[in-house]
């Protein structure tokens, strides 16, 4: 070992010991989840009370801080660790719950019984194992990228080094590994984009390799853009580290010195854990000048979007990098030529690059072990929608769609799956019939017409209306169009404005062939942003035709979610809280007194809140429809 | 050169260390409408002289981006979720509830007296909370408060009270 490894070495033997003593603390610890999740649903509450009565009880217990398990549903998470090592999950705790978990900390075995949710370390009896929880059943036991997640500090350099985190980047570096070694790696582990086309990326690493100029950017992908998606954001927030180890092994392998990562204006706590990050790493010599010793130089910079979904196609990130609107270029050049600054510049998603240092790690027949011959490893999902539990899982290509409708605890409210949208709004939009023949692989969704994605699934019961779905997607795609192509910002437009004609009960017979027409025409657009917006609408005509011409020939919505089809009206008189529901119409709509109400439907505007504050009372109902004036042919 | 006033001197002052070529235009704008809630003119013209751009080339960026705002904002911002957890869960009539309650035509807009403003947000990954709205005060845009499991009765009694001059933290107690 040289000089490299013993500095490394030295980083080590430190980081290990801090986190043994994390493992198995002097006195119990407390760990409240800290990400963006855990903070919506008030996990700063919780700590606080935690904090207050651990105060006043004088009570020898510590307060620490990890990510959220993945478990989304069952927020605030927290975790007792104790001095056996042994550490259970709990959750949702509230803060009238910190007197529960501060008993079970010091020694009330079973106070907080109610709340537990799984170990996570070591043994407690009478809790099940976390990984026997229904919700993780189609992740490998062991977790790759999400192995610290839940487990350690995210804002820890060392709880990152102890685990396994930047031994491979060091010991390529002590002995002098050749980058080409590196790339060769990842293109046999056959890792791919994760950013949705799948690209093999030790392929696409070479690319920006053999560019002629010393002068390249590294450029990470964060701008997550899809609604419903936010595998990026749990890396980003749960175990930053991992990312900038894929980054400094991109830097390696590529021979660039900068790199950039773009992350989305939505997510300011991935942004302040990235920075924190990269400042600890550059103190511990991990990057800047001269890393570990050795002749590396490599510097990393965040940069702040401003909500431009475009700027996740990466042309248009690398316009916005620089100074400019996040205008998609026109390819070729590709980025490997021209990118940032117009150097030949590589960019990855945040997974993609997190996936390199297990590669590095493990090599290529350890990366085999999960997924499919047709695509390696694993991938993170999100789940949304109508579902009971949502949450993140990382599960190997393959994994039946079944199963994981399962693991999210089926549809909500016992209600039954209407349709799957998986892949934001360039995504696809499939039937509930088709779901016993997907499974996690680009074959199995495109045999539909319809396109895995980057992580975000959102599953729709059968209450959903997916005409309407297809309104909001188009005013989506029109809205973030970059406006540089006639068919892509006027397609969306006339897209959207049927959409909005159909729903609102106005649908025409020509209307399907225009939009079979807007689609072949917006293909035609230069970025895949035009080129895939008409996608969910084609999924839509293809799978949901009946439901479709129900809307747009038919003027009949069954959800009765469609505004224009549908109608409030008074369906008991005797319903008591109709006062409350005349006093909450933001319009007036609802008119007469007590036992004589009706509701003005011309006023009406359809928001519901009559029907939230009286079920009863009030309910949707079809609007007739006029009968057709049939042409005698 | 326009004139030197105190308030371009300030913006200078505020992004004395970006530098042209550089990457540092967004990380300009944050900062400008960080320290005052939104992007002026004024503060474009003092941009584009420190990055060495046209201010039309500013001007153009600054338009690009939806967080970007040209007009100083509300007293409270109302951040509507458009993302597809809360649009299934009835997302649009809240949506249509509250620019009703405020008498506005649709989001971007605020009340006449400045009190309240609507705004466009995007799925940031909290859909077990769907349907969802931020509430922003001005000045505390780090400190957006989450309102999960909304309905549009609760959309529409929030609306009305924070029209009538009640704070984020009244209308989100209890
Ligand atoms: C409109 C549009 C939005 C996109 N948004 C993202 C995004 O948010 N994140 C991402 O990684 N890729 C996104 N992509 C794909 C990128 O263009 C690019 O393929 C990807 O970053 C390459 O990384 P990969 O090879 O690691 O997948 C988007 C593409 C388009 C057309
Ligand atoms: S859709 Fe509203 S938070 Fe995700």
């Amino acid at each position: 070992m040289g000089e490299i490894g013993d500095r490394f070495t030295g980083l080590r033997e430190r980081a290990e010991a801090a986190h043994a003593a994390w493992r198995r603390p002097e006195r119990p610890r407390i760990d409240v989840a800290d990400d963006t999740s855990s903070r919506a649903n008030g996990a700063r509450a919780t700590r606080a009370a935690l904090e207050r009565l651990a105060g006043e009880r004088g009570a020898a217990v510590d307060l620490g801080r990890n990510h959220g398990y993945g478990m989304q549903w069952v927020q605030p998470l927290v975790t007792i660790t104790w001095p056996d090592g042994a550490s259970v999950l709990y959750g949702p705790v509230r803060p009238d719950d910190a007197a529960a978990i501060l008993d079970e900390a010091t020694g009330r075995v079973g106070a907080a019984a109610a709340l537990a949710i799984g170990v996570l370390a070591g043994d407690r009896p009478g809790i099940p194992d976390i990984r026997d929880h229904p919700f993780v059943a189609p992740e490998p036991r062991e977790r790759r990228l999400l192995r610290n997640l839940g487990l350690t500090d995210p804002e820890s350099l060392d709880h990152y080094i102890a685990t396994g985190g930047y031994r491979a980047v060091a010991r390529a570096l002590d002995r002098h590994l050749e980058p080409r070694a590196v790339r060769q790696l990842l293109a046999d582990a056959a890792l791919t984009g994760r950013g949705g086309a799948y690209f093999n990326t030790g392929v696409k690493w070479n690319f920006l390799a053999g560019a002629p100029d010393a002068e390249r950017y590294v450029v990470c992908n964060a701008d997550e853009g899809d609604p419903g998606a936010w595998v990026n954001r749990v890396i980003l927030e749960g175990d930053p580290h991992l990312l900038i180890e894929g980054l400094l092994t991109a830097g390696y392998a590529m021979g660039a010195r900068h790199g950039f990562i773009y992350i989305r204006d939505e997510y300011p706590l991935a942004i302040e854990r990235v920075e924190r990050a990269i400042r600890d790493a550059e103190a511990a010599g991990l990057l800047g000048e001269g890393i570990l010793g050795s002749a590396l130089d490599y510097r990393l910079e965040v940069i702040r979007g401003a909500g431009a979904y475009v700027c996740g196609d990466e042309t248009g990130l690398l316009s916005s990098i620089q100074d400019m609107r996040g205008m998609p270029r026109i390819k070729p050049p590709f980025p490997a030529v021209s990118g940032a600054f117009y150097k030949p510049s590589n960019v990855n998603n945040v997974e993609t690059y997190a996936n390199a240092p297990f590669v590095l790690r493990h090599g290529a027949e350890w990366y085999h072990r999960l997924g499919t011959a047709e695509m390696r490893g694993t991938r993170l999902f999100t789940f949304s929608g109508d579902v009971e539990r949502v949450g993140v899982l990382e599960v190997p290509f393959g994994t039946p769609l079944p199963a994981l409708l399962q693991a999210c605890g089926g549809i909500a409210d016992g209600g039954q799956l209407g349709a799957l949208q998986s892949g934001g709004p360039l995504g696809s939009m499939l039937p509930a019939s088709l779901l016993p023949t997907l499974n996690t692989t680009l074959t199995a969704f495109r045999a539909h017409g319809g396109s895995l994605g980057s992580g975000g699934m959102v599953f729709l019961s059968d209450r959903a209306c997916v005409v309407h779905f297809n309104e909001f997607i188009s005013e989506f795609v029109e809205e973030e169009s970059c406006g540089r192509c006639t068919t892509c910002h006027g397609g969306n437009q006339r897209m959207t404005e049927i959409f909005r004609r159909v729903i609102a009960g106005g649908g025409r017979r020509e209307d399907r062939h225009n939009l079979e027409l807007i689609d072949v025409t917006i293909q035609q657009s230069n970025c895949q942003h035009g080129q895939l917006s008409p996608t969910v609408m084609r999924n839509t005509l293809r799978h949901f035709s009946a439901q479709y011409d129900a809307h747009a020939l038919g003027h009949r919505c069954a959800t009765l979610r469609c505004g224009g089809m549908t109608r409030f009206v008074i369906a008991d008189q005797s319903d008591p809280a109709l006062a409350d529901a005349a006093a909450i119409c933001p319009v007036e709509a609802i008119r007469g007194s007590a036992g004589a109400r009706w509701i003005d439907d011309e006023a009406c505007i359809r928001c519901g809140a009559c029907e939230d504050l009286a079920p009863r009372g009030v309910a949707r109902e079809a609007v007739p429809v006029a009968p057709a004036i049939v042409p005698i042919s | 050169m326009p004139l030197e006033t105190e308030a371009r001197a300030q913006v200078r002052a505020l992004i004395a260390d970006l530098k042209p070529n550089d990457g540092d235009l967004l990380q300009a704008l944050h900062r400008i409408q960080h320290e005052y809630g939104y992007i002026s003119r004024e503060a474009m013209e003092v941009v584009a002289e420190q990055l060495g751009l046209y201010a039309a080339e500013v001007y153009g960026a600054t338009t690009f981006y939806s967080e970007f705002r040209l007009e100083p904002p509300p007293a409270v911002t109302v951040r509507w979720c458009g993302g597809p957890a809360c649009l299934v869960r009835n997302g649009r009539g809240i949506r249509d509830a509250i620019l009703a309650t405020l008498g506005l035509q649709e989001l971007g807009e605020q009340t006449a007296d400045g009190r309240v403003g609507t705004w466009l947000g995007q799925c940031n990954g909290t859909c077990e909370l769907a349907p969802m709205m931020w509430l922003e005060e001005h000045g505390h845009w780090d400190e957006a408060r989450v309102v999960g499991h909304l309905t549009a009765a609760r959309a529409v009694r929030m609306a009305r009270a924070l029209r009538d001059g009640a704070s984020v933290d009244e209308v989100t107690r209890g």
